[in-house]
């Protein structure tokens, strides 16, 4: 009974664990005692243990990593000082709103990787070119995002503020700007998720180093295992990223906890 | 200037300056000779989408990107509702599935791409697999939100009538959960657009991402906007159709409830 | 004669994790007659909703019997019916196919269905809204609603669950006498659950008083107001004598719980 209990209480923990050792395992075994590895076709977890290793201990990991990761800071960091602001703008003034809302919205709404061929083509191969990638797809979801927090301030609280005598930098202060910082948490989230598409898609397309430019040269060289290396560290990072932002979001904005935006 | 029309004014505006400007630029200044050789006018990318349809070749892309990005979406949509509906309501299948989806879903699905063009090759598959890949997940990821959130006093009441667990899911969550998987559909498309974009530039030999970035490489600017300009206003169409849908569907909710 | 509801010593504990297992009804006896109107007062915890639930067929007690019309309660039936506190409407049906719901969900014909629902929209007071949403209706309408579904099927008992509780006061007085117009025309058994004296004492033949948790009956007071019942009886003297009645044996009970979720009046 207090055996049931426990695992019912940990029930996702224990399955969750299971199911990826489960996996992992029936991976190897399979390919080692079922099916022939054709080693240009497949690979397995043992083989990507030892590329893994032979990666960091050589160094190229994680000069890979530190290489797109500067592209990756760069491009968010410059996504927050331009989006940020423009959100707030538009949700305080209509009239910047009316003027720059469609114009915005259809950037936004539009596959801006499209124009990646002539970013690189124009700034050359190498960090500026990814910056600029990793920006314009990153920035949307600050615009946006800020521009919702500033409009869901609640007019309610507004004139609460304002009963007590508030001034316009109290109702910035005390209601605007704390309704609006879980958005722009929410919206950090969405945009690691399309930074890191940035990163993918310049380091696939025009660079010499990089873990994008990692997985798509060992994939063109049939070298799978390290192949899978790039992949799983890709996907490490941003399962990592992402799960700090929601943890964010709880901190910064207890009162609202298990709402999506 | 009247109220009502003010947002189309400003807003229509806004967009008509920024090409008008794009286009006096030649006119008000001397580019370097650098810069020159990547810039093209509204005019000239105009003129390039005619003659591209002229030549046919525009229909051509389009026929192929449009296949990819169809069989793809249709592939996500049949995996990914039976599965976020399996998902949201057995608590065990939840608990197996749960690392794998988390993972996908924060990861861009590029980083798959290399390994799909190597398995199914340069042509209409690897480009398939990848509008598949991205496509799958928020429309799991929402039909699961959805049919999680239900409401239990619902359920229960539908219980009350002596509902089976069929009818629950048939009166209840199912209904719930529509509105969910319309917004997984929008971020569906989205998804699938990019599949097909990043798809083409890399494993194909047409397309319209394939056109983009073959132009890119010759310097041929104005081609390249002219497939930037297609995919912009193929994006804004499909998104716009769903939002519709999306609106038409949920006119039983209250206004403040409706997603964004 | 085999009462309509015999409910014989049921007991119920809820274990959940990381909590002290909490028992919400213990010993708990009650027997209603058919047509009886009982109505179910004590402090919030007390597992007045519980018992409700296992009435439902939605919850299955840990000992004790409870039978309907002399056979045990084994699931959910067509005999028995909710009205619920927070409606429990479909927000994407319009009214009319949302007092049709039970109906449908027995597998009766559109046409018979439909006609059914009408009857009690009429009834109900909703006509000229069957193809309007919940979110467009007001809270006493809403209420209509859900007793119209109910009342649709033709239950022999009628469960509500502090149906009025989510509804402002001049509503909830207009919804109670509604509620017994509607009562004297059908007759029902109704199991009728509140944290308002008031309400209890203005509707009921009898109120049950329930100690605070574990819920067991403190007491039972027969209501002697002469039916059919109407507003101004509440301002006679003999109406206050049954609340303070009601009252004196609820507060003791209150006390043990703690403040703050006193009877509503």
């Amino acid at each position: 009974m207090a055996l049931r209990d426990k695992y019912y209480e940990h029930r996702r923990a224990i399955l969750g664990l299971l199911s990826l050792v489960g996996l992992i395992g029936a991976w190897e075994l399979c390919l080692t005692y079922v099916i022939p590895v054709d080693p240009f076709f497949f690979t397995k977890p043992s083989l990507i243990a030892v590329a893994f290793e032979e990666q960091i201990l050589t160094g190229s990991l994680l000069h890979d990593l530190a290489v797109s990761s500067k592209a990756f800071f760069w491009g968010l960091l410059l996504a927050v000082i331009v989006g940020i602001p423009l959100g707030l703008v538009m949700g305080w003034r209509r009239r910047v709103e009316y003027t720059l809302d469609p114009f915005l919205t259809a950037m936004y709404a539009s596959p801006l990787v499209a124009l990646a061929p002539l970013i690189i083509v124009v700034f050359g191969v190498g960090l500026f070119a990814k910056i600029v990638l990793v920006f314009l797809l990153s920035v949307f979801p600050f615009i946006f995002n800020a521009f919702a927090g500033v409009k869901s301030a609640d007019p309610l609280l507004i004139n609460v503020v304002r009963s007590f005598g508030g001034k316009e930098r109290d109702l910035y202060l005390k209601v605007i700007l704390p309704g609006t910082l879980p958005y722009i948490v929410a919206a950090a989230r969405l945009a690691i998720g399309r930074a890191l598409v940035g990163i993918i898609v310049g380091e696939y397309y025009a660079a010499s180093e990089g873990i994008g430019f990692a997985i798509s040269k060992f994939g063109d060289t049939y070298r799978l295992p390290e192949m899978f290396v790039g992949i799983i560290v890709m996907s490490l990072a941003a399962v990592i990223l992402t799960e700090i932002m929601r943890k964010l979001e709880g901190v910064i904005a207890p009162w609202r906890r298990g709402e999506e935006v | 200037m009247k109220q009502e029309h003010e947002p189309l004014l400003l807003g229509g505006g806004f967009i008509a300056l920024l090409l008008l400007l794009w286009e006096a630029v030649p006119w008000l200044t001397t580019l370097p000779r650098g810069l020159a050789l990547f810039f093209t006018t509204p005019s000239k990318i105009a003129a390039a989408f005619f003659q591209l349809l002229a030549d046919g070749q525009i229909q051509e892309h389009f026929s192929v990107s449009a296949v990819a990005f169809l069989v793809g979406l249709g592939l996500a949509i049949v995996v990914g509702l039976p599965f976020g509906m399996a998902m949201g309501r057995s608590r065990t299948l939840e608990a197996l599935l749960d690392p794998y989806v988390t993972a996908f879903n924060a990861t861009p699905r590029l980083v798959w791409l290399p390994l799909l063009i190597l398995w199914f090759g340069i042509g209409i598959w690897s480009k398939i697999m990848i509008v598949f890949a991205g496509a799958t997940f928020p429309l799991l990821v929402n039909t699961y939100v959805g049919v999680k959130n239900v409401d239990r006093v619902l359920v229960n009441m539908v219980r009350s009538f002596g509902a089976s667990e069929w009818q629950v899911i048939r009166v209840v969550v199912l209904p719930n959960s529509v509105p969910y998987i319309i917004a997984g559909l929008r971020l569906a498309i989205g998804r699938a657009i990019l599949g097909v974009v990043v798809g083409e530039f890399f494993g194909a030999s047409k397309g319209l991402g394939f056109m983009i970035a073959s132009a890119a490489t010759n310097y041929k600017v104005d081609v390249v906007f002219v497939g930037v300009f297609i995919f912009m206003a193929l994006s804004t169409l499909l998104t716009l159709s769903v939002k519709k849908i999306e609106s038409n569907l949920s006119h039983w909710r209250p206004e403040t409830a409706k997603t964004f | 004669m085999t009462p309509c509801i015999q409910a014989t010593n049921v007991t119920l504990t809820f274990t959940s994790k990381n909590r002290e297992p909490v028992t919400a009804l213990k010993e708990f006896s009650l027997e209603v007659a058919a047509g009886e109107f009982v109505s179910i007062v004590g402090p919030s915890g007390c597992g007045k909703s519980t018992f409700l639930n296992i009435l439902l067929g939605l919850v299955k007690p840990d000992s004790g019997e409870m039978r309907l019309n002399g056979t045990n309660i084994t699931g959910p039936g067509q005999e028995r019916a909710m009205v619920f506190q927070e409606f429990g409407l479909l927000p994407w049906r319009t009214v009319l196919a949302n007092v049709e719901l039970g109906l449908e969900l027995k597998g009766v014909a559109v046409a018979a269905r439909r006609s059914r629902a009408m009857e009690l929209i009429q009834m109900t007071g909703l006509a000229g809204f069957e193809s309007h949403y919940p979110h467009e209706l007001s809270g006493g309408m809403k209420q209509r609603v859900g007793l119209a579904r109910a009342l649709a099927t033709d239950p022999q008992v009628l469960l509500m669950d502090e149906p009025f509780a989510a509804l402002d006061a001049q509503t909830r007085d207009l919804m109670q006498t509604e509620l017994l117009h509607v009562w004297e025309r059908t007759r029902k058994t109704v199991i009728f659950v509140t944290h308002s004296i008031e309400e209890a004492a203005y509707l009921s033949d009898r109120v049950i008083v329930m100690s605070a948790r574990p819920g067991r009956t403190k007491d039972i007071l027969k209501i002697h107001l002469p039916r059919p019942r109407d507003y101004e009886m509440r301002l006679s003297p003999g109406f206050n004598e049954i609340k303070s009645a009601i009252w004196n044996t609820l507060k003791e009970e209150l006390s043990a719980t703690g403040v703050g979720d006193g009877p509503a009046r």
